[in-house]
């Protein structure tokens, strides 16, 4: 028998243990193939875009960094399975080397095999894949995959890479390892030792505290300090997080248990027992899967807000769909064109006062400068068509997108704002939701009633502190013509100062450049989604594997399946929920303070994202306790 | 002939209500059809309470079989089984299940102890549904505990005692829901011969001073010399039966040693 023999045979004999190295194989190849399609696709690289093909770069390199460590820890799992075999290889008399050589040759077979499989899954799926991409960046043409045999090549590349890391892993079972210890790392598991009381205690508490101050500094961190601040919740949430894991659940467990004073109960055998065996070596793992969670959930649901939010963040800024300043000409010569053309649209002007200003001091989170302003009446805005509440008699309204609407809090209205060289102030009543007038103007608007409009534009002006401007806002009346209009008002006979924006050409291109970003923050998550559940089931198939033997006691002793099943579903709760639940809170105080940066509310995007992923999650730890089921179902004939 | 067993059964539980287990004309067979091989072949045997029975024979002469049957972990092909009047062949796997838990214990030649428990949390294991009041458990481990010579092992974890200990444990789990049998599996098989002779000597006290009722299946002379009776099983069939009475241990033992010696099998050389 060749050496290539034994190897077909023993994988054939062993397929329960390879099927699940093999699937992360293959799941990782059919991603990645996917990914390496659309980056080489026609209708990709035809947008010519340069933002898209480095997006998809960097996102390419961290793709092949989250494949590799999933295959190499899933590798790791399977080689401490399959420790006793080679061991026993070892016993009966095969040299090192031939065993290391039998590996290299299972590996290389298992190797081949998931990037022929994955390439072909690959090519069926992508596909689907790419016409979600150019669903999200509204592109709408009718296009076919086609095969790229530079995908292909990049695939077989990286995985050969990723293979032969593996194979060095496989060495290094073999040549370091003691045949004792390949006999006995499926038995090894610590034992739960009795905490110090003080000490534990202390680090208990302090991994909830440091949590705690964590997201009550994320909710304060806008200020002068702001890269202090976030260094101060990133190491303090990760470490109250390690904390929490390691030593707060290991006390709390350790707590329940001395008091049952040794009355435990089935179901409490079942999950607080084996997971206070394990604690220890858990703890590493459900740190780094909770963190990176949390993570990846606020990147997708952060990316995903701001697609979600891109009509709205741009209504915000542009309540009209484009405007003249002061380019009274410009603006009837488009509004004869559109006439000409046919555009229905709606012309209003509004007459600004632009002037300096300052807040009074304490008025925003941070130290404010002199403010650029542009004073308007109610009344005109009205007429113009923007909707608008009327300010008092005295007060006003302030209305900006620029990172100044970052630091605009409600809770310190009313404020007073000082215009240039007048001496009572404004009291600012509201901070308004977006501008009054696009923000290609830079203003940082205030509201007034026409009263006192009237009254600022004689005081100002006859001191020659202000200057009075003219604002052609327009509306376009039906969709269909937006995109005509658009066409027109960025002819180069329009050309100003300043280059044109306009509300239809802004939505589509944060439309594309937000939906490659949703696109590729949903692809990377998905991939980290995937990868993590699986190492958690892959763990959990380990562990179930190694209490083969308690649950086929506990069935001689007379506890039903169902019985058995309660219990384990306890601990799954544990293995599965909590990383989820503390990953899930974390995202919610980042969005949170994330937040700050949209102008809307992105609550309905962030619930979307986060249920979804709670599900996928949820999928997983089905998947587990059905293994379970099985385990224990066998383990008694 | 069938209903000439049920009547005796029937008889049987009018005039003798001391039998703890009663067994007629059990069989078990292994294999599907063409290759069928019989293990068990018509057993009959009746045990009454307080008694500790021994099963040996040689290898393949069916006694794990048989004990695994009687114990319900198994199913008979043919014949009937009956614990303390209840009829265990004609159950349901569920109702099996709570069965072995509530009325029968067990002891298992490699201990069988949960890694993850204590000493006491794996003794406690058969009353953890809490069907059982707290304070009497506690009250029935401590007793246990006491006459295994645990008491003081109850929060350390199997891997911290020894393997007679570890028995010892697994004996007290098997005793603690007061059950009306206990089945002993090679219980000394993996122990030396001082620890053998320590948990064989304290299982006699048990079932003499609580008047447990014990069946032990061992293919070692001298741990059956413990027993009150030793059934020995050849191909399938009772071969004879010994009963110490009022003979001193060694002289049992020599007994045994000579039904073993015309037995053959695994017998004399294991000495």
């Amino acid at each position: 028998m060749t050496l290539f023999d034994l190897a077909i045979r023993s994988m054939r004999k062993n397929i329960k243990h390879y099927y699940l190295y093999f699937f992360a194989l293959i799941l990782s190849v059919v991603l990645y193939f996917v990914f390496a399609t659309l980056q080489y696709d026609q209708a990709i690289v035809e947008q010519g875009n340069k933002m898209i093909s480095s997006a998809f770069l960097a996102a390419g390199i961290l793709l092949i960094f989250i494949a590799g460590i999933f295959i190499v820890y899933a590798n790791s799992i399977f080689l401490k399975r399959r420790s006793r075999e080679i061991g026993l290889y070892q016993l009966i008399g095969l040299k090192k080397r031939t065993v290391a050589r039998l590996l290299i040759v299972e590996n290389t077979l298992l190797g081949i095999g998931a990037l022929i499989v994955g390439i072909v899954i690959g090519m069926l799926v992508s596909r689907v894949f790419l016409l979600l991409l150019l669903k999200l960046i509204g592109f709408e043409t009718t296009i076919s995959v086609s095969f790229s045999i530079e995908a292909v090549l990049q695939t077989i590349a990286v995985f050969i890479g990723i293979f032969a890391l593996t194979t060095i892993q496989m060495i290094r079972t073999v040549y370091r390892n003691t045949l004792l210890s390949l006999f006995n790392t499926e038995k090894a598991g610590e034992h739960p030792k009795k905490p110090k009381t003080s000490s534990a205690a202390v680090l208990a508490v302090a991994g909830i505290l440091l949590i705690g101050f964590g997201y009550w500094l994320s909710e304060r961190m806008f200020d002068a300090n702001f890269f202090l601040n976030i260094s101060g919740v990133l190491i303090s949430t990760i470490a109250g997080t390690y904390l929490t894991f390691r030593v707060t659940l290991s006390w709390l467990l350790y707590k329940i248990r001395s008091r049952k004073e040794g009355h435990l109960g089935l179901n409490n055998s079942l999950s607080i027992a084996p997971l206070m065996h394990r604690l220890k070596g858990n703890a590493n793992s459900l740190t780094i899967i909770t963190i990176l969670s949390a993570m990846t959930l606020s990147m997708i649901a952060g990316a995903y807000s701001f697609y979600y939010s891109t009509e709205q963040e741009a209504q915000a800024k542009m309540p009209f769909d484009f405007i003249f300043e002061n380019e009274e000409a410009f603006a009837s010569e488009i509004s004869a064109e559109m006439k000409e053309k046919g555009i229905d649209f709606q012309q209003g002007i509004v007459e600004i006062l632009v002037t300096e200003g300052q807040l009074e001091e304490g008025a925003l989170a941070v130290p404010s400068d002199p403010l650029y302003i542009a004073v308007a009446s109610d009344e005109q805005l009205q007429k113009a068509g923007i909707e608008i509440e009327a300010p008092g008699t005295n007060s006003a309204s302030l209305h900006s997108t620029s990172s100044l609407s970052m630091f605009m809090d409600n809770e310190r209205l009313p404020v007073d704002l000082y215009l240039q060289d007048v001496k009572e102030p404004i009291e600012i009543e509201a901070f308004g939701e977006g501008n009054v007038i696009n923000w290609e103007t830079f203003y940082t608007q205030v509201v007034v009633n026409p009263k006192k409009y009237e009254q600022l534009k004689t005081d100002l002006a006859a001191k020659g502190s202000a200057e009075i401007r003219r604002i052609d806002g327009f509306h376009i009346l039906n969709d269909e013509d937006l995109e005509e209009a658009s066409a027109l008002y960025h002819q180069p006979k329009y050309n100003g100062k300043n280059p044109r924006q306009d509300y239809y050409s802004t939505v589509k291109e944060g439309m594309e450049s937000n939906g490659l970003m949703i696109f590729i923050a949903g692809f990377l998550g998905l991939v980290f989604l995937v990868s993590t559940g699986s190492i958690l089931y892959f763990k959990q198939m380990t562990e179930a594997e190694q209490e083969k033997q308690s649950y086929s006691t506990l069935r001689q002793l007379g506890f039903s399946v169902n019985e058995i099943m309660q219990g384990i579903i306890r601990k799954q709760i544990f293995v599965f929920g909590l990383p989820l639940v503390i990953s899930l809170v974390h995202s919610f105080f980042a969005l949170k303070a994330l937040s700050y940066f949209f102008q809307t509310n992105i609550m309905v995007s962030a619930a979307t994202v986060m249920i979804l992923f709670a599900i996928i999650y949820l999928l997983f730890a089905f998947l587990t306790v059905g293994y379970y089921r099985k385990t224990v179902k066998m383990a008694l004939r | 002939m069938f209903t000439k067993i049920k009547d005796a059964i029937k008889t049987n539980k009018k005039t003798d209500t001391q039998s703890v287990l009663q067994a007629y004309n059990v069989r078990k067979s292994f294999g599907s059809k063409g290759n069928v091989q019989q293990v068990l072949k018509g057993i009959d045997l009746r045990v009454e309470k307080g008694e500790f029975v021994g099963i040996m024979g040689p290898s393949g002469a069916g006694k794990t079989t048989l004990l695994n049957v009687l114990a319900t972990i198994d199913r008979a092909t043919e014949g009937t089984i009956t614990i303390s009047g209840s009829d265990i062949s004609k159950m349901k796997d569920a109702q099996l299940s709570a069965f072995r838990r509530d009325r029968l214990g067990f002891i298992f030649q490699d201990y069988n102890l949960l890694d993850t428990l204590t000493v006491k949390e794996n003794i406690l294991l058969p009353v953890s549904l809490g069907k059982v009041r707290k304070k009497l458990a506690e009250a029935e481990f401590r007793s246990i505990a006491d006459i295994l010579g645990i008491t003081e092992l109850a929060n350390k974890y199997p891997h911290e005692i020894s393997g007679g200990q570890k028995q010892r444990t697994s004996a007290a789990r098997a005793l603690i829901n007061q059950p009306s049998m206990v089945f002993a599996d090679e219980p000394t098989g993996a122990l030396d011969s001082k620890a053998a002779s320590s948990l064989l000597g304290t299982l006699a006290d048990v079932n003499e001073k609580r008047e447990v009722t014990i069946m032990m299946v061992t293919h070692d002379p001298l741990a059956s010399s413990y027993c009150s009776r030793v059934v020995f099983l050849k191909d399938g069939n009772i071969y004879s039966e010994l009963y110490k009475g009022n003979k001193t241990r060694q002289a049992f033992f020599q007994e045994i040693l000579n039904v073993q010696a015309v037995l053959g099998g695994d017998s004399v050389d294991a000495l």
